[in-house]
């Protein structure tokens, strides 16, 4: 690759003690060499291999995502935020949001076919969007923890995330299943 | 590929896709490496392969109906200038640095990352030129369970799934066996109240068939009558005597032991407590293990008393009056069973329904201990930030949910309990009816219904009673459990069987390739290697972050590390003893803590038989003498929880002080001085410099001032030493020692950071 502009990058670059807000007019996201996403930066540089982050994946799904531009080990750099996803050409925040479904691997639960409770572990049978998959978890307080006001995020034993965005959403029964073995 | 092959690195390719790669080009036989994944580069399920030939990396999949080849990704070996994993939320990827841009080669969730964690390093010193041996020492993981390869919380944990619980009882009994004896003279007298307990109803039987009811055959004369009922009487009163003594005796006995198995089971918690690695702490919350210790052993207490006057009591009476009613009249005995089915349905019901909401008030409980630690330790601040109002909030909700649940629970089994006591009065109310009939029509004797109803009420209290057992025992079980978990965790610093011995010598460090990690997915040390000689001093700077106290932690093996060795004098760290190493290794944690007592305590803390003499010397090298003697108590001066009423760096002196007096070969200051001011620090470097002539010093600071007088420096940066050198080497480098100095004399300055690039002789 030759389009790396030279310059140190200590040199130039985002000012690490502020926070750049990323608009359609100062930048452009595209795709690179080998698949990998680019941002280019007015009057900047270039920046490949970089990804994408929730700045408040909870609170504002949408909005403030973080592209971050990975130079080394240890030494990731955030290129700047997005404050609005929507503020972008379709394209270009396709792209992001591929970036993010990457780097977020969840399952969102819509079912729940069984739930069951042995020594200590909780073994789960659900219906997700990523099809259907039995798992189990540790029955411990940090192994589901609160979404949100009504959600729980549950992690099974291999550490894979499991949402359930809104408890209400489930039906009662399945509700009253879940809640009677994960009640915290 | 011959020799023996790993089963997660040496992974078959499946025959189709085989032949598809063989097509492409793909020398499958000749990689090296190949393993698989579970999910694709778009983050959706797909079993995609990975495999390393001598000079190529490719990922391979099966192809989907559009045609695309199954050759997915192919790199050289010569474009691709460094390897890494990255961790992503759920999962993770391992990413290439092709032509200055980190590339995502492959995609796993986190049930794959360990596979991944082990081929990125394989890859890493493939790119180097070396080539890895893959077999199956690869397979082996140290943070599963080896049984059955559940993921355990933190390597040494005890897998969960594995242990016997069947075994819970037959330990707690042999808890018991020093109490064997009484014991047994506990269960001979429980054996024989409830023998006695059985009398007074036969007598009764006879007073009112033979002596009171007049008129009925057998009966006695008057006269003789009114000496048995005498008689009667007196034995009654003498039978109810005997039980009580009984009950004093086996109530003693039983607190006897109760409290005594409660008391060795806490020392035996809280004595393996202290035993357990560092990171068990990190893992549990302090005030959850205090319940723990305190609430679940109480538990054994309960244990005793149950069997004297609880459950096991009572079912040897059910066994007992239930042979009575039976001898008495067996076709009244089936009638009160009749009810029997329903109960056992009711007691299911309980298992399943009831009994889950237990779950919520303990789990309330210890939450509630936890939000009671959390913030009457950190009272500080929320002091500090005029938070006392919402912490309020915060300790009335957990709170609050402690008073529901418990109310949620209470609420059903006053329901419960009720419906299941009417139950039982069913099979009373049987007796009364066919029992009468057949009373009236003299198949049966009055006093013979008057005893078998004396006898039901006996039948039924503790069946009823009963019911509760399981509700017992669970809670027993379950905390006798937790209990048990903390005993059955091996300390994650295991000890050596045999230790072998230091040589009083030198106080030499080594580390050899030390790799080590918090957590599972990320290195905090990398592939770290440097040397100590005797008496050397050496210097850490870094950012903060970096990794400093974390190598410290590995030198003092308050952790293991995950790869390398560290050798102190030549031997192995972990083939040490415990004792001796601690001995040998005095450090200055960065957060001094002291314990409630006296400063002169907490200085002797690591050495109970120092002289005042030493502690004078000690107090005065870290320059704490002067403001012990200003309080009017001097070193008998009480300190608080956490040293509460010492400034910060007074609380760094008095540590220091500690470690000095403890005297050990090899002096670790952890930001030993970072709170003091430049002229106290000045003093203490001076009189360090003399306590610590001849021993190896490792010196962490942020205050580069702090370390002019080491005799190297290592420079840490994101877990790797990048420089290393003494002061003008490093200088003269322009590295990031240099840079950091820069940044230091441009804030300030004070003329020690200016003497930086002048000192020394
Ligand atoms: N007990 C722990 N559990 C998990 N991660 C930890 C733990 N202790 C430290 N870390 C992490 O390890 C990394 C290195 O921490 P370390 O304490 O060694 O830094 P340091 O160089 O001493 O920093 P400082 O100069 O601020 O004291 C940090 O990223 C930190 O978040
Ligand atoms: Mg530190």
């Amino acid at each position: 690759m030759t389009d790396e502009p030279t310059q140190p990058e200590s040199e130039s670059g985002p000012d690490p003690t502020r926070v750049r807000y990323l608009t359609p007019d100062s930048c452009r996201i595209h795709l690179g060499t080998h698949g990998a996403l680019h941002v280019t930066v007015r009057d900047e540089r270039i920046y490949g291999g970089v990804y994408a982050a929730y700045a408040f994946p909870v609170a504002y799904g949408d909005q403030f995502i973080s592209l971050l531009h990975s130079a080394g080990e240890g030494k990731d750099v955030e290129i700047g935020l997005i404050r609005n996803l929507s503020d972008f050409p379709p394209q270009q925040a396709d792209l992001v949001r591929q970036a993010l479904a990457r780097r977020y691997f969840i399952h969102t639960i819509t079912r729940i076919h069984e739930i069951g409770w042995k020594y200590g572990f909780v073994s789960l049978d659900v219906e997700t969007d990523k099809g259907r998959v039995q798992f189990m978890m540790r029955w411990k307080s940090d192994r589901a923890v609160d979404y949100g006001r009504r959600g729980k995020v549950l992690i099974d034993v291999d550490e894979n995330r499991y949402l359930i965005p809104n408890l209400d959403a489930l039906s009662p029964g399945e509700r009253a299943d879940f809640t009677r073995i994960i009640y915290w | 590929m011959s020799g023996p092959r790993s089963v997660l690195l040496n992974m078959p390719l499946p025959a189709e896709l085989a032949h598809l790669a063989a097509k492409e080009g793909v020398e499958v036989d000749r990689a090296w490496l190949t393993t698989a994944t579970d999910l694709n580069l778009a983050g959706s399920y797909e079993r995609v392969f990975l495999l390393a030939e001598t000079d190529r990396l490719v990922t391979l999949a099966l192809p989907d109906k559009s045609g695309r080849p199954a050759t997915r990704i192919c790199l050289a070996r010569q474009s691709i200038s460094e390897i890494r994993t990255r961790q992503g939320v759920g999962g993770g990827f391992l990413d290439a640095l092709v032509d200055g841009i980190y590339v995502e080669v492959v995609a796993y969730s986190n049930a794959r990352a360990d596979v991944f964690h082990k081929t990125a390093a394989k890859l890493k010193s493939w790119l180097r030129g070396i080539q890895p041996d893959v077999g199956p020492e690869d397979d082996a993981d140290p943070r599963r369970c080896p049984k059955c390869g559940m993921m355990l919380e933190f390597k040494g944990d005890l897998c969960k799934r594995c242990i016997n619980r069947g075994a819970v009882f037959v330990r707690v009994l042999r808890m018991m066996r020093p109490y064997t004896g009484k014991a047994v003279v506990m269960m001979a007298l429980v054996l024989a109240g409830i023998g006695l307990s059985l009398i007074p109803q036969q007598m009764i039987r006879v007073l009112i068939d033979q002596v009171l009811a007049p008129g009925q055959a057998g009966n006695l004369p008057p006269a003789n009558a009114t000496t048995w009922l005498l008689a009667l009487v007196a034995a009654l009163l003498g039978i109810h005597v005997v039980m009580a003594g009984i009950h004093m005796i086996m109530g003693r006995l039983a607190s006897f032991v109760g409290t005594q198995i409660t008391f060795d089971m806490r020392s035996r918690v809280f004595g393996h407590l202290t035993r357990l690695g560092v990171d068990y702490y990190d893992r549990y919350n302090v005030g959850q293990l205090m319940s723990r210790v305190a609430g679940d052993t109480e538990q054994m207490k309960g244990f005793v008393h149950q069997m004297t006057s609880g459950f096991m009591a009572q079912m040897i009476t059910v066994v007992a009056v239930g042979a009575v009613l039976f001898s008495l009249n067996w076709k009244l005995a089936m009638i009160t069973l009749l009810p029997a089915p329903l109960v056992v349905t009711a007691a299911i019901f309980f298992w399943k329904r009831i009994y889950p909401r237990y779950f919520r008030v303990w789990d309330a409980n210890s939450k509630l201990h936890g939000t009671l630690n959390t913030i009457l330790s950190g009272i500080r601040v929320v002091k500090a930030f005029g938070q006392e109002h919402r912490e309020q909030n915060r300790f009335a909700r957990s709170s609050g949910y402690v008073r529901d649940s418990f109310r949620g629970v209470e609420y059903t089994v006053t329901l419960f309990n009720p419906s299941i006591g009417v139950l039982f009065q069913l099979g009373g109310i049987l007796v009364w009816f066919v029992g009468g009939q057949w009373v009236l029509a003299h198949d049966l004797t009055l006093g013979k219904l008057m005893a078998f109803l004396g006898y039901l009420g006996m039948f039924y209290h503790p069946l009823g009673q009963l019911t509760q057992l399981t509700n017992w025992l669970t809670q027993f079980l379950t905390a006798t459990q937790r209990t048990f978990e903390i005993l059955d965790t091996n300390p994650q610093i295991a000890e050596q069987d045999q230790p072998r011995p230091l040589l009083e010598k030198g106080g030499s460090i080594r580390f050899e390739n030390v790799t080590f990690g918090y957590s599972r997915h990320e290195p905090v040390i990398k592939n770290v290697s440097f040397e100590v000689a005797p008496g050397e001093h050496i210097g850490i700077v870094g950012k903060s972050g970096c990794g400093k106290t974390t190598l410290i932690n590995l030198l003092a093996r308050f952790y293991d590390v995950d790869e390398g060795r560290i050798l102190v004098d030549g031997i192995d760290v972990r083939e040490l003893q415990l004792q001796q190493l601690r001995a040998y290794v005095g450090v200055v944690l960065q957060e001094p803590f002291l314990f409630r007592g006296t400063i002169y305590n907490n200085l002797t803390y690591g050495q109970r038989d120092a002289t005042p003499e030493q502690v004078l010397s000690a107090a005065k090298a870290a320059n704490a003498h002067e403001f012990i003697i200003r309080h009017p108590l001097g070193y008998d001066t009480y300190i608080g929880e956490r040293g509460a009423g010492l400034s910060g760096g007074e609380r760094q002196r008095i540590s220091i002080a500690r470690a000095l007096l403890y005297d050990p070969k090899i002096l670790i200051l952890d930001e030993a001085t970072s709170n003091v001011d430049t002229e106290s620090e000045q003093l203490i470097q001076e009189a360090l410099e003399r306590v610590t002539a001849g021993r190896t010093t490792i010196a962490i600071a942020h205050r580069l001032s702090t370390l002019k007088n080491s005799d190297r420096i290592l420079v840490v940066d994101n877990g790797q030493i990048v420089e290393h050198g003494t002061h003008e080497q490093l200088l003269g480098q322009k590295g990031l020692y240099y840079k950091l100095v820069k940044i230091q004399t441009e804030l300030s300055r004070e003329p020690s950071v200016d003497a930086l690039s002048n000192r020394k002789p």
